[in-house]
């Protein structure tokens, strides 16, 4: 037994499969796609290679630029308003005496729920006839609102269901975080008369900073894959005022044809995420200190 | 001993699940990137199609096969034309006993955009499918070689004569590779109650359309109902505004650069567009409104008017469905009436003439074995038979794609499906949709840019500058 393990080539046998399938299903894809980039593949019919005209016309097409621009909206939503409330309202759930375990629980179940379906749902909520949020505004006076089909207000739509999909998910991230301090860290700061602001915000955040820091990780990941729940909402619309790069990139590939297009639009997407990752980890994670209580 | 087993397990083990990867890996492989050894050689089935194979045909015993049958009737409003597709199904099942068929239904914008086209660029498009005829469909593809030529199956069939002359959009060099199941005109649907309720002309002349429209819209009720979350739908109107304005042979220019997207005509088509969404004719949020929400607000009595395509006339049928059920808007069965648009003002070109499109069919993959194919010959009979085209005008409002008898067509009953006739009838001219003319690109862009026109973030001009620019590249991409 001992010899055989000692033998590398067991190793690779055992990985072999799973190195098989990642090579098929990335590598080769991902090949493939970068070398359409630089074609006019129409999917149908004989490419030619075009050097870099692709990605000089991407650079040049208002409704890419806008589509990048709504990938960086929802990125600024998420880490900027969703992660300063996910903090509130994990901490305001950690100090609940009573019924903790349902607000987790209730916080928690929209993540659990299919992107289609929440994309239907919300739909619903926003109805301009009959749904919820328009029945209760008229209550009060206001006239109907179409949340969906007013280009100023379908990308704000859009960012409140995706925020209301995703924000239990890391309530309960950060909410374990907290319950993982120490309560007498906690009880000596009380003796010493601290308030409950001035607990949370002096001694629990910074403890739970490092989970704060993947939270944010998470969301710049997320909001830069949102795709599903912008082509359920609107498909992109109105008139292209929700498209994201993915679904505009989907567009371009599928519904125009535009294969080559399409896959150079993918390299960049691939080549923002890379580089917004990268400056992230440079500026922000390798500050990073270990906290030991 | 012991050793030596246990290293003949592991790597037997190693070596199964390698294997085993192995096995569903090829799979995978054929599934993941069929279009890269498809697009080296766009047509391997063409020649397949074009001589059986021997040792097939001599085979007597036929094995039970399934094949794949998409189609877009789904939903409510399209239950008519489903019956008719089981119905020729069963015929099919009757002639080729060994055939069993999957129902693939699909929305009909998602297969036509969607789905199809990327099955057709990954060369795995199902046996039978729902085709959309035209530069940007059906001829794009069976250039590309992916569509069965029908032309044999028609001859011997002898069913070339029995069609309207409505193939052309179908064909590529004179070989057939798609049928159309109907026709349909797009014109104005107008709720009669309403337009007496509120003391009103028929909308038959722009005067009296517009006064129509200026009166609704005091009265809190939509003028027009419309739902633009889909391009394809507001285009339908700016497609005949296009006829009226430009002149009905304005739109089959396009494609050959004689009319121009940005040409003051249809420029004004265009505007003539905007200033009725200025005025505030259409439903409001019709961005977020789908093609079924429109058909819903018109129903609902919301809108006094709609511009759609003559197969909505089932919808407002009295008559049952096989399973007794009531359409959709039995409820203003016999208060709807059907007109061409008006004619408009200083418009040039005969300002009778009428759309008439024979679009929407079906088409078959070029890669068929040889009971395969005689399953299509058995669905191209079944389905292209004077029963069912009867069948499609009376049950679902479709317009016959083949010729039918005066004594067929006097079977016809229903008041707006006779309305929709006369106005065909009585209109001098027709002219097609520019969907069926213009390439899927600049088709694509027609509905990005008139979304954008509803939106108020291009003007009439800006949209016929852009529309231009993507159909000047595809005409010299063509040549």
């Amino acid at each position: 037994m001992k010899s055989t393990l000692r033998n590398p080539y067991v190793y690779l046998l055992f990985v072999l499969p799973t190195i098989i399938l990642y090579c098929m299903f990335f590598i080769y894809p991902t090949i493939t796609s970068f070398v359409y980039g630089f074609t006019n593949w129409d999917g149908l019919n004989h490419k030619a290679f075009i050097g870099l005209d692709n990605f000089v016309n991407a650079f040049k097409d208002a409704e890419f630029r806008s589509s990048i621009w709504n990938n960086l909206i929802i990125l600024l939503f998420s880490s900027c308003i969703q992660v300063p409330l996910i903090v509130v309202f994990a901490l305001l759930i950690s100090s609940v005496k009573r019924f903790q375990g349902f607000y987790k629980t209730t916080v928690f179940m929209p993540s659990i729920l299919s992107t289609s379906i929440i994309g239907i749902l919300w739909g619903y909520i926003y109805n301009p006839d009959v749904g919820l949020l328009n029945s209760i505004l008229k209550n009060f006076g206001v006239e109907t609102i179409y949340w969906l089909a007013e280009p100023k207000l379908a990308m704000f739509s859009i960012l409140v269901t995706n925020a209301w999909q995703w924000m239990g998910f890391y309530i309960v991230l950060i909410l374990a975080a907290i319950l993982a301090i120490p309560k007498d860290i906690d009880e000596a700061a009380m003796i010493d008369g601290a308030t409950g602001v001035q607990r949370a915000w002096y001694l629990t955040v910074p403890l739970i900073k490092p989970i704060i820091n993947v939270v944010i990780m998470l969301s710049i990941a997320g909001a830069l894959r949102v795709v599903d729940i912008v082509l359920v909402m609107t498909g992109g619309g109105p008139a292209g005022s929700t498209d994201v790069m993915a679904s505009y990139m989907v567009n371009k590939a599928i519904k125009f044809g535009d294969y080559g297009y399409g896959s150079a639009l993918s390299i960049i997407i691939f080549a923002i995420a890379l580089i917004l990752t990268a400056l992230y980890q440079l500026l922000i994670a390798r500050r990073q200190e270990r906290i030991e209580y | 001993m012991k050793k030596k087993l246990t290293s003949v397990l592991a790597v037997s083990m190693a070596m199964s699940a390698f294997l085993a990867a192995c096995g569903g890996g090829n799979d995978g492989k054929n599934a993941a990137s069929p279009s890269a050894s498809e697009s080296a050689s766009p047509s391997p089935s063409a020649s397949e199609s074009a001589s059986p194979s021997p040792s097939e045909s001599a085979a007597p015993k036929v094995e039970p096969f399934s094949m794949t049958v998409r189609h877009i009737q789904i939903g409510e409003p399209r239950k008519f034309r489903l019956a008719i597709l089981n119905s020729v199904l069963d015929n099919v099942k009757k002639d080729v006993p060994e055939v069993s068929f999957e129902l693939d239904g699909v929305e009909d914008s998602v297969n036509r955009f969607t789905k199809l086209p990327a099955e057709m660029a990954a060369g795995n498009p199902p046996k039978i499918f729902s085709l959309f005829a035209g530069a940007g469909d059906a001829q794009k593809y069976a250039k590309a070689g992916r569509l069965l030529d029908l032309t044999p199956i028609i001859d011997e069939l002898g069913l070339k004569d029995k069609f309207l002359n409505v193939l052309d959009p179908w064909s590529v060099d004179g070989k057939v590779y798609g049928l159309p199941i109907g026709g349909n005109t797009e014109g104005v649907f107008y709720n009669k109650e309403l337009f007496a309720k509120y003391n009103l002309e028929a909308p038959t002349t722009w005067d009296a359309l517009i006064k129509a429209a200026d009166t609704f819209k005091q009265n809190g009720i939509a003028p027009i109902a419309v739902g633009s979350k889909a391009g394809w739908v507001p285009n339908m109107f700016v497609n005949t505004l296009i006829g009226r304005i430009a002149g009905e042979n304005a739109n089959a220019g396009f494609i050959t650069g004689e009319t121009k997207w940005n040409s003051p005509d249809v420029v004004a088509a265009y505007q003539q567009y905007a200033d009725f969404e200025k005025k505030g004719y259409f439903t409001k949020g019709e961005l977020g409104k789908t093609y079924d929400d429109m058909l819903n607000d018109f129903i609902a009595g919301k809108a006094g008017m709609m511009f759609d395509g003559s197969w909505r006339n089932s919808a407002f049928t009295d008559q049952l469905d096989a399973a007794g059920k009531p359409a959709i808007g039995a409820k203003l069965a016999g208060k709807v009436s059907y007109i061409a648009l008006a004619p408009v003002p200083n418009g040039k070109g005969d300002q009778t003439a009428m759309n008439a499109n024979y679009a929407e069919g079906y088409g078959f993959s070029a890669d068929l074995n040889d009971n395969e194919k005689a399953v299509v010959k058995s669905f191209v009979k079944n389905l292209f038979s004077d029963e069912m085209q009867l069948r499609g005008l009376l049950e679902d409002g479709v317009l016959p794609s083949m010729k039918l008898s005066d004594e067929a067509l006097g079977k016809v009953t229903s008041p707006l499906l006779k309305e929709v006739l006369d106005a065909l009838k009585n209109s001098s001219k027709t002219f097609p949709h520019f969907d069926q003319i213009v390439q899927s690109k600049v088709y694509s862009e027609t509905e990005t840019q008139l979304q954008k026109l509803i939106a108020g973030k291009a003007t009439a001009q800006q949209v016929g500058d852009a529309i231009q620019k993507v159909q000047d590249a595809e005409n010299a991409a063509a040549k």
